[in-house]
Formats: structure tokens, C-alpha cells, sequence
């Protein structure tokens, strides 16, 4: 395990300088090297080194691992590997919440409704992460009480009622959108596809610190999690608060995916990818898988962006179109494999 | 002086919504004891396990070391009693070693790490059950008998004084059932290990307990050694077959046949069906 490891993280680490080269920008490695070491040669380069691009990839780091745990810690307290923050309708609940948000602190609409008195002081960079947390709790709460009171814990059932809680909550929030703003098609293209285009420093220092706690939680409560892998009641039986890990690991999930939907949309199937590459790759274990997941999702999320950026001439690709094409099909095999 | 008993159930009253479960029992099990719990489908048998091993709280008492089993935290009931359910789900393939080494759970904080000595321990109870070459195999790629053995290796990771079975010879073909069993029973003389399980076959549990608690709908029709149990009159009424007790020369070699109701038996030794 200990040389995968250590080969995981050179892989992740030289990712994240390799994806530092890629950009609309034209700057030859020299320069680039001597951004990274020392400045740039002018400003406008140290400009969109730092405030374009190296945002641009740390975010993206960010954000893929950020899925990546999310999909982890929601396929081991589902004890079903085909969970993932966007089929189990988080990223929709997040995506729902947001557009709340969005709505809200538009000064128009909040005005016709007579909100805008009850918005002054609100930071809408901080209440937009907020509620799209809120809604992702409120989907994770939905799913869970589908699948528990109505249709019954089979992997199955706990798909369906997640496609179907994310269609749902998709089809309200483009609604929203569509309601509130003549020409929403934008918004809700991002909701849908995801996007790393409009990143801008500053949501790195929020997605870190959410992924941090989440991470180092989930790394205390790993061994926890590990018997909540052979059944609720071994679990209990084993001294185990099954009821009250459950809810940390979800709030943890809905928290870190609503950090990320908030400022880079719907990215899908990366949470469903990583975490068998790793199970399969490294180890089972929830320690192993979740920080496998930092370091590879990050890792994926960077070279997904730079296919984003360089597929097309002068033109970008949304990623979640990439991680959705990558995904199906990753989706597909590992139908395939739990029926063999 | 009599050694007291490990573990007290006293006025046992258990019920789901209106339906009685269990009514009325008591019981009393001493360190190193093998208790068999035998009666037909329904008898309540999984629910006294779960009411002895304070998974499910009812209407009476449970006292394990004189402590009233309400008293404990789940922690500490995890590092006195260790429960051996069948693993079913093995979605994520954990290996024999992570699953046994779960029994360290309840002994370790959230920070703490392994020690040489945890490691050891898991090896030891490998050992013990005949599985250190399997420890790296999925868990889910084992016979019946290696998993239940193995679920058996957890619990002595988990230092439990009591081991909890719900029925732990189900599916499994004579041989393991004999291997499962004679483990059990190994564990409580040497360890001194209070062994409660669930059994459907009455002639294992006549072989392998020390003492029996037959069940019928709920309530508790006899408890003692199998000899005094399991006779002709009290199995035919439980099981509503006729039957015939065999006695060998042994007390551990009486033998219990069932016939279909139309039959009679042969070789009747203590009474007619």
C-alpha cells in the first residue's frame, strides 16, 4: 500500500504542476517556472498566473476531491457502491438551495417580494454556499426517508429514489430560474454541466476549510465507518453510534458538495468514479479511501479541467460534460461488474 | 462456595406492538457456561439473544456482573459481550484481517493507533481458529464455516467474556457444524468464555451445550442439562412430532430422532410420543 501511496501522491502533486502550463494565455515554461519560483516578467502575466490560473487549479483540486470524499462517504453509509453525490440528488438539493439564493439576492426580485429588508448585511458569497448546503441536507434527508420508510434499503430502490429526488429537485430549481429570469438557459447550463470558468481565488478559502474539517472527521470516525460496512446492527454490536455517524457522514457529504455546486455547479460522476478506483486500487478500508479519494480526485479534476480548456479552439468545454461522458460509461462497467 | 452467576435475566416480558414474544423468563448463566437456546420457529429465541446480548431492551432485567445491562454504555457492552451475526453484505470486499481486526473497536479511541500487541492479538485468535493462511482472502470468498470461524476470531479480538450466536451452524454442512461448534465449546473450557447460541439441531445442542433453555411461543418451557430437557414428552410437545431419545452409555451420546406425525418411534427409552 505504502508504495502506491507515495505513487499516488507524486501523481497528484505533479498534476497539479502540470496543469499549471495549460491556459488561454500563452506563456512559455520559463515563464512559468519563474512565476512559480520567483514573479512573472510583467504584471498583467502575474496577474493571470495568480488570479486566473493558479486559482483555476487549486479550485479544481479542490473540487475533485472534495466529490470524490463526498461520493466515498455516501457509497460506505449507503453500503451501495453505485452512490454518488449527483445520482443521490445532493448535487440537485445544492443546486436547488443555490438558486434560492440566487434569486433572493437578486435586488429585483427581492424587492417585488418585499425580501430586501430582510437580506441587508448578508453576505450573498457566504449565504450562497449556505443554502445550497441547506439543500443538499434537505435531498440527503429526503432520499434517506424514501429509501427507509417507503421503499426499502435494496440498492435498487436507493438509486431510483435518488434519480428521482435529483430529477426532482433539478426540475424545480430550473423552474426557479426560468421564473424569476427571462434568460436563465446560462444558469441553468452551469447548474447542469458544472463549470471551473468563473473561479476566483477566494473560493478556494472556502471550499479548503470545508474540506478539511470533512476530511480530518471522516479520518477520525474511519474505523467507525469500516463497521458500518458489515451491517448497522454488527456495527452497533461493536459499540458503534450507527444513528449519529450516519448523520455526520451525510451532513459532511451535503456540506462539501453544496461548498462546491455553489461556485462550480453540477459536476457529476466523480463521486461515483474515484472511490472504485481506489477501493479497487488501494484498499477498502475508509482512511485508505478517503484520503486515496483527496489525492486522486483532485488529480482527475485537474486533468479534466485542462481537456476542458484545450479540447476546443478558443473555446471552452463545461466539465461536467467530460466527467458525465467519462462517467456513464465508468457508471455502465460497474453495473456490469456488480452482475457478474 | 458456588461461583455466582455472570449473567441474570430476571422476568423477561417482551412484546412487538400487541404480539407477546417472550413472557416471563428467567435465566441465569455462569462463566464458561455453554447455554443452548432450542425451540421451534417463532419460539422467541433471536429475541432473547438480542435482550441477553442488550441489543433490544424489555420489561425485566439483565444483569451481567451483577450490573444491570441498561447501566452500560454501548462501548463498554462492546468490550464485555460480542455478538457473531452472519455477514451478508459484502458490497466492498473487506479481507478476513480488517474484519476480524473490528474486535478492536470497542477497546480503541478515535486517535489511537494500532500497537504491536493489537496486531498480535489478531493473529493469535487467527491462529486459534485455524485461519492465519485466509487472512488476506475477501471475506465474502470464504466457506460458510471459515466466516463463521472468523466472525468467531473477531470476537476474541474483542476480549468479550460473553459470545453471543444466533444460530452460527445455519447453512453450514455437517463437517463445519461440528468444527463451528467444537471451537465454541473449546473457547468457554479454556477461556472461560460464557457461550449463549441459538440451535436448531437438538442433537448438536444436546452434544455441545452444558446447559439448555427450551422455548416454545414465547416463554420458557424448561432449563437444565440436555438430559433433563430434552425428554420425549417436552421435545414432542415443542416440536409437535412424536420422537424417540436414544441413551448410549455416555451422557454426551443420547440421540434424538423426529418422525413425521403418522410414525411412531423405535427404541423408546424414556417414554412413549
Amino acid at each position: 500500500m505504502n508504495k502506491k501511496f507515495w505513487l499516488l501522491c507524486f501523481f497528484a502533486i505533479t498534476s497539479v504542476i502540470v496543469g499549471l502550463f495549460f491556459g488561454a494565455a500563452d506563456f512559455s515554461n520559463r515563464e512559468l517556472l519563474s512565476c512559480l519560483v520567483d514573479s512573472c516578467s510583467s504584471e498583467v502575466n502575474e496577474m493571470i498566473f495568480w488570479e486566473i490560473r493558479a486559482p483555476r487549479v487549486l479550485v479544481g483540486f479542490l473540487v475533485g476531491a472534495g466529490l470524490a470524499v463526498a461520493g466515498a462517504t455516501l457509497q460506505n453509509v449507503t453500503r451501495n457502491g453505485l452512490a454518488d453525490p449527483y445520482l443521490f440528488g445532493v448535487v440537485s438539493g445544492a443546486g436547488l438551495g443555490a438558486s434560492i439564493a440566487t434569486l433572493l439576492f437578486d435586488s429585483n426580485f427581492a424587492e417585488n417580494l418585499g425580501l430586501l429588508s430582510l437580506l441587508p448585511g448578508i453576505s450573498f458569497s457566504l449565504a450562497l454556499p449556505f443554502a445550497a448546503f441547506l439543500g443538499a441536507l434537505f435531498s440527503v434527508i429526503l432520499v434517506q426517508l424514501l429509501v427507509t420508510r417507503t421503499f426499502g434499503s435494496k440498492t435498487e430502490h436507493m438509486l431510483l429514489a435518488g434519480i428521482a429526488v435529483s430529477f426532482m429537485l433539478s426540475a424545480l430549481s430550473h423552474f426557479i430560474l426560468f421564473m424569476a429570469e427571462p434568460f436563465a438557459a446560462n444558469k441553468v447550463i452551469f447548474w447542469l454541466m458544472g463549470s471551473l470558468a468563473r473561479i476566483e481565488t477566494w473560493y478556494a478559502w472556502v471550499i479548503l476549510p470545508v474540506l478539511i474539517v470533512s476530511v480530518s472527521l471522516l479520518l477520525l470516525y474511519g474505523r467507525h465507518m469500516d463497521a458500518l460496512l458489515i451491517g448497522d446492527e454488527n456495527a452497533k454490536t461493536l459499540g458503534v453510534h450507527v444513528g449519529r455517524l450516519r448523520i455526520l457522514s451525510l451532513a459532511t457529504c451535503a456540506a462539501l458538495t453544496a461548498c462546491i455546486v455553489a461556485y462550480c455547479g453540477g459536476i457529476g460522476f466523480v463521486g461515483l468514479m474515484i472511490p472504485h478506483i481506489i477501493r479497487n486500487w488501494l484498499g477498502v478500508t475508509s482512511r485508505t479511501l478517503i484520503i486515496g479519494c483527496v489525492l486522486l480526485g483532485g488529480a482527475f479534476l485537474v486533468w479534466v479541467d485542462v481537456i476542458a480548456r484545450i479540447a476546443l479552439p478558443d473555446q471552452e468545454i463545461p466539465i461536467g460534460i467530460i466527467t458525465s461522458a467519462i462517467g456513464s460509461i465508468f457508471f455502465l462497467l460497474a453495473m456490469r461488474q456488480r452482475n457478474t | 462456595m458456588p461461583e455466582k452467576p455472570n449473567l441474570i435475566a430476571k422476568h423477561i416480558n417482551y412484546k412487538i406492538a400487541t404480539k407477546v414474544i417472550l413472557s416471563d423468563i428467567d435465566l441465569s448463566v455462569h462463566r464458561g457456561e455453554v447455554l443452548g437456546v432450542v425451540g421451534p420457529n417463532g419460539a422467541g429465541k433471536t429475541s432473547l439473544l438480542k435482550i441477553l446480548s442488550g441489543q433490544v431492551f424489555c420489561q425485566g432485567s439483565v444483569f451481567w456482573k451483577q450490573k444491570d445491562l441498561k447501566e452500560y454504555s454501548e462501548m463498554q457492552r462492546a468490550q464485555q459481550i460480542a455478538v457473531v451475526n452472519q455477514i451478508n453484505d459484502s458490497v466492498f470486499s473487506l479481507n478476513l484481517q480488517q474484519i476480524v481486526r473490528m474486535g478492536l473497536l470497542p477497546h480503541s479511541s478515535l486517535i489511537s493507533r494500532a500497537t504491536p500487541d493489537d496486531t498480535l492479538r489478531i493473529a493469535q485468535a487467527l491462529e486459534k481458529v485455524g485461519l492465519t493462511e485466509k487472512a488476506q482472502q475477501t471475506f465474502s470468498s470464504l466457506s460458510g464455516g471459515e466466516q463463521q470461524r472468523g466472525l468467531i476470531a473477531r470476537a476474541l479480538v474483542q476480549r468479550a467474556d460473553l459470545i453471543v450466536l444466533d444460530e452460527p451452524v445455519n447453512h453450514l454442512d455437517v463437517y463445519y457444524q461440528h468444527q463451528v461448534l467444537q471451537l465454541l465449546t473449546s473457547l468457554a473450557r479454556s477461556l472461560k468464555v460464557t457461550v449463549i447460541m441459538s440451535l436448531h439441531d437438538v442433537n448438536l445442542a444436546a452434544h455441545y451445550c452444558d446447559n439448555i433453555c427450551l422455548l416454545n411461543q414465547g416463554k420458557l418451557i424448561a432449563k437444565g442439562t440436555p438430559e433433563a430437557v430434552f425428554t420425549t414428552k417436552q421435545l414432542s410437545e415443542v416440536f409437535r412430532l412424536p420422537c424417540a431419545v436414544t441413551e448410549g452409555a455416555s451422557n454426551k451420546s443420547f440421540h434424538v430422532n423426529f418422525y413425521p406425525p403418522s410414525q411412531t418411534g423405535h427404541h423408546l427409552t424414556k417414554g412413549d410420543c
